[in-house]
């Protein structure tokens, strides 16, 4: 029988095994694809203006190539434990192993490259429908056309050829190590024996806790002062992801596994068959579990983190713009903003003003910072705006007294500072102490008159007692006096912006408008189009993640299905119902699909925690959506591998 | 009192193109308290009488009481609910769960009966020990040869004390003395604990521990022979002679 005959005779006979192998092919083409076909579409130039959409893209296609091809190699070992008995079979009537391994690869030929031009016609079909998803989150009106990129095209083949050579390296590893008598049984050896002595595992397990406590500990430490330049922030990173992966790994291996054996042991042999179902299945192949739940965990983690904190800066824009510019509008030239004003008398739209005088000064805070990346005591200077507090109308402070107003949440992570206490007022007099009472995150003016750090916010006698001795130089070339104008109906806010964006372009070619001008809502519109962009990205990204990570569970358990049926079987011939075997099964997989989840959960929330601040100023809301919806979405494959197995179980007798 | 009753049971495999008609109208009656043997050449449907018998699988046509109750109209979860109760099963292929161990194994069908922890091991400590297999209760089946799979799977058997037993070729993979022993055990649960014990074997030896042995021919009952008073030499000799007219594998 020629070699020819024998590969289309296995591809028939094994099609059944091929579906989920040819399904992960297709999908990991058809996503990769349509992802860099989006990024060579010309329309995401129209982007280029507030970020570089392609490049995001392209950048985020190397993470995708990763999962991909993780992914795929995973399906590719389940297919080819698969058919280890059928290996073992070819051996066994004297083909050598080189030429096994010729046959699988010619047959995985066929059948990766069917399955990627599949996936490619898939993917430009999906690029489409992604498109238009894009371009709704961006609000912008441009018909999704849709274009066959050749360039996206080529990626797409070399990156998968890339992978398909490293599937065929693997599948000649297996090949290679196993003997005749080990393909034959590669499926009924346990992996984890129940010891006497665990001792081992005893001290990977607190190891892993201990590592994994500590990366959480160290992220909580990231961004408050303990670490001071870049290179120690990036060896900090790094320590946490090294920490909190190998720790996750060796929890599995470890703590997870030495709880199971203590509960084994105890029971001393007599299981019930939930236990006979689910813990010693799980113990059965404890060995390659802890890596596939390390990885599962980290992925999931990975997507639930970057989603958190891309929905947080997406949701915190609205309270961002409100930092950029607290009042609807702002005008530091008086005669700009009488235009305004009499434009907007005109169209009808009532509005509240606000003025506000301000002048600069250095405030000595040594008194007050806590630890932070500013170790010396000259460098705990905050150079701000100063207001009175009768300019405000609603705010009253008491001579001698000060109130920070509008320290933002990055800058209060990166200087921690104590309430109260004693500040300094730098004056052409020497330093006027005065006494800190009060710090508030709510802005009163635009970022650009206190930066992060907020403006002061003084009695009115001693701001003009201040006023007078105030350093000249400070007060050169910034803007003095701020024109806040509020809509009395937030209604109108779409007309007004009309009006506002005419001035403006009517106005000064060089900008300069741009800097004495604020619009709430602009800033809003620019923060939703340039995260929404990222938000989309990461989005994509987290999805997949979700997705292929749900894949490899839901394959694991078919796998793992296939492999118990026979034990199903077993005890239904013993008596046992599907009903008892389905609650068995249902507890497995509660431990299967909920330990990664849990434990990605918290790597991911100690993820967020330790820079969302970064993003955006609301964390709680957020996370705890995008939590949500993710464990929605991945309870949703539990749920599919629970029906599986109910298929199974119902077939097995 | 007759414990189990099949009235002219049928067995079809296939489907309707290809059909194989394996029990052809097969009359048996086991009263409580008989050690039944089933013989027959290989092929002949001992296999599958035994699994109609024990409710593992459903006949095509005819009726099986156990008890006095029939139980080819019961639902399956019935069935599965009296198999787990009142059952024994040594299985053919053994039928151990890879991921347990031995010892697990044996104690499966305890587990629904909620006997407390110390009673079930003294019970495995007691079986274990009888049928040679109590070194080996913390391996896995596949560290473990054919024959001890084989005690393994009728440790299992025993160990809830179930009304009847179903063993299929139980000494098949087993050296004389082990086989030996575990006939000694079978005879022994059917005489101290009145179980019945319907045994398939093609080892005339094994058989003549059996009170009766029915012989099975193109899906028939072709003939029984009783024990009665006889010693067991004799017994052993009347069967090889019965099995020398009923010829080998059949076409
Ligand atoms: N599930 C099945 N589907 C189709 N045919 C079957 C099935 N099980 C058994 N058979 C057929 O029924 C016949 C009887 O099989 P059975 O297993 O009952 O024989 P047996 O008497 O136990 O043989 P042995 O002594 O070799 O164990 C055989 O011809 C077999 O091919
Ligand atoms: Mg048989």
């Amino acid at each position: 029988m020629s070699l020819n005959v024998i590969i289309l005779r296995n591809l028939k006979k094994n099609i059944k095994n091929y579906y989920l192998y040819v399904f992960a092919l297709v999908f990991g083409v058809a996503l990769y694809f349509s992802f860099v076909t989006l990024k060579y579409d010309p329309s995401l130039d129209v982007m280029e203006g507030t970020i570089k959409g392609g490049a995001a893209i392209g950048a985020s296609s190397v993470l995708l190539i990763a999962i991909v091809a993780i992914f795929l190699l995973y399906a590719n070992t389940i297919f080819i434990k698969r058919r280890s008995k059928e290996i073992g079979l070819f051996q066994l009537i004297g083909l050598t192993k080189g030429r096994i391994f010729k046959l699988l690869s010619a047959e995985n030929l066929i059948l990766y490259f069917g399955s990627m031009v599949l996936g490619i016609l898939a993917g430009f079909a999906g690029s489409r429908l992604i498109l238009m998803i894009l371009f709704k989150i961006l609000d912008i009106e441009v018909a999704a056309k849709l274009r066959f990129s050749i360039e996206a095209l080529q990626q797409t083949v070399i990156v998968f050829a890339a992978i398909y050579v490293l599937i065929m390296l693997m599948n000649y590893m297996f090949i290679k190590g196993q003997s005749i008598l080990s393909l034959f049984r590669v499926n009924s050896t346990a992996e984890e024996r129940v010891r006497k002595m665990p001792i081992r595992e005893i001290i990977m397990g607190v190891l892993g806790i201990a590592f994994i406590l500590g990366g959480y500990y160290i992220s909580t430490q990231l961004f408050g002062g303990k670490f001071v330049d870049m290179a120690e922030l990036m060896a900090a990173m790094i320590a946490i992801l090294a920490l909190v992966i190998i720790g996750t790994y060796l929890f599995y291996k470890g703590s997870v596994s030495f709880v199971f054996n203590l509960i084994r042991k105890r029971k001393k042999g007599y299981l019930s068959i939930n236990e006979v179902l689910s813990l010693s299945s799980i113990m059965f192949r404890m060995k390659s579990n802890a890596l596939l739940l390390t990885i599962i965990t980290t992925v999931s983690a990975l997507a639930i983190g970057l989603l958190s904190l891309s929905y947080i800066s997406y949701y915190s824009a609205e309270a961002q713009a409100r930092e950029s510019s607290p009042q609807d509008f702002g005008y530091v030239n008086p005669e700009v903003k009488e235009q305004f004003t009499a434009a907007l008398d005109q169209a009808g739209i009532k509005y509240e003003e606000l003025y506000i005088p301000v002048f600069y000064t250095s405030v000595d805070a040594a008194q007050v910072m806590g630890k932070t990346v500013y170790q010396k005591d000259e460098d705990k200077q905050i150079h701000t705006a100063v207001i009175s507090d009768s300019s405000l109308g609603n705010v009253d402070v008491k001579p001698g007294e000060t109130r920070l107003m509008g320290l933002s949440g990055a800058l209060k992570n990166f200087m921690p500072m104590k309430e109260t206490g004693e500040l300094g007022f730098w004056t052409a007099e020497g330093k006027v102490p005065m006494k800190l009472n009060g710090i508030t995150s709510e802005a009163v003016m635009p970022y650009r008159f206190g930066g992060g750090s907020g403006v002061f916010v003084v009695d009115e006698a001693d701001y003009q007692k201040l006023v007078k001795v105030s350093y000249p130089s400070s007060q050169k070339n910034v803007p003095t006096e701020y024109y806040g104008l509020n809509l009395k109906d937030r209604g109108q806010m779409k007309q007004a912006y009309e009006i506002y964006t005419a001035q403006e372009s009517t106005g000064d070619k060089d900008h300069a408008l741009r800097l004495t001008s604020f619009s709430q809502y602009e800033f809003e519109i620019n923060q939703r189009t340039s995260m929404g962009m990222i938000m989309f990205i990461v989005g994509f990204l987290g999805l997949t993640f979700l997705i292929t990570s749900g894949c490899i569970l839901y394959f694991k358990q078919m796998d793992e299905g296939e492999e118990e049926k026979g034990g199903y079987t077993i005890l239904r011939k013993l008596g046992f119902t599907q009903g008892d075997l389905l609650r068995g099964i249902q507890f497995k997989q509660l431990f299967n699909f909920g330990i990664p989840l849990i434990v990605g959960l918290f790597h991911s929330y100690f993820a967020v925690k330790s820079g969302w601040f970064l993003f955006g100023t609301e964390m709680l809301t957020p996370t705890v959506i995008v939590m949500v919806l993710y464990t929605v979405l991945y309870s949703i494959f539990g749920l599919l591998s629970v029906v599986y197995y109910k298929r199974v179980i119902r077939e097995s007798l | 009192m007759a414990i189990l009753q099949a009235n002219k049971i049928y067995k079809t495999y296939g489907n309707k193109f290809n059909k194989q008609e394996v029990l052809k109208g097969i009359d048996l009656t086991v009263e409580k308290g008989e050690f039944v043997g089933i013989m027959g050449a290989s092929g002949s449907g001992k296999t599958t009488l035994l699994n109609v018998l024990s409710s593992i699988d459903r006949v095509t046509r005819g009726t099986i009481e156990i008890e006095g109750k029939e139980f080819t109209a019961m639902k399956e979860k019935q069935l599965a609910e009296f198999r787990k109760q009142h059952l024994g099963f040594i299985f053919q292929d053994y039928n151990l769960l890879d991921t347990l161990t031995v010892k697990e194994n044996v104690l499966l069908p305890l587990s629904i009966t909620g006997i407390s922890k110390k009673d079930a091991h003294r019970k495995f400590e007691q079986v274990a020990g009888e049928l040679g297999i109590y070194e080996l209760k913390d391996k896995y089946p596949a560290e473990i040869s054919g024959g001890q799979k084989q005690r393994t799977s009728a440790a299992r058997a025993f160990v809830h004390d179930p009304g009847i037993i179903f063993a299929d070729e139980p000494t098949g993979a087993l050296d004389s003395k082990s086989a030996s022993d575990l006939l000694n055990k079978l005879a022994d649960m059917n005489q101290k604990h009145q179980a019945t014990i319907v045994m398939v074997t093609h080892d005339p030896a094994a058989a003549s521990y059996c009170s009766r042995v029915v012989f099975i021919r193109d899906g028939q009952v072709y003939t029984q022979l009783n024990k009665g008073e006889e010693a067991r030499q004799s017994f052993l000799g009347d069967i090889i002679k019965t099995q020398g007219v009923l010829g080998g594998v059949q076409q």
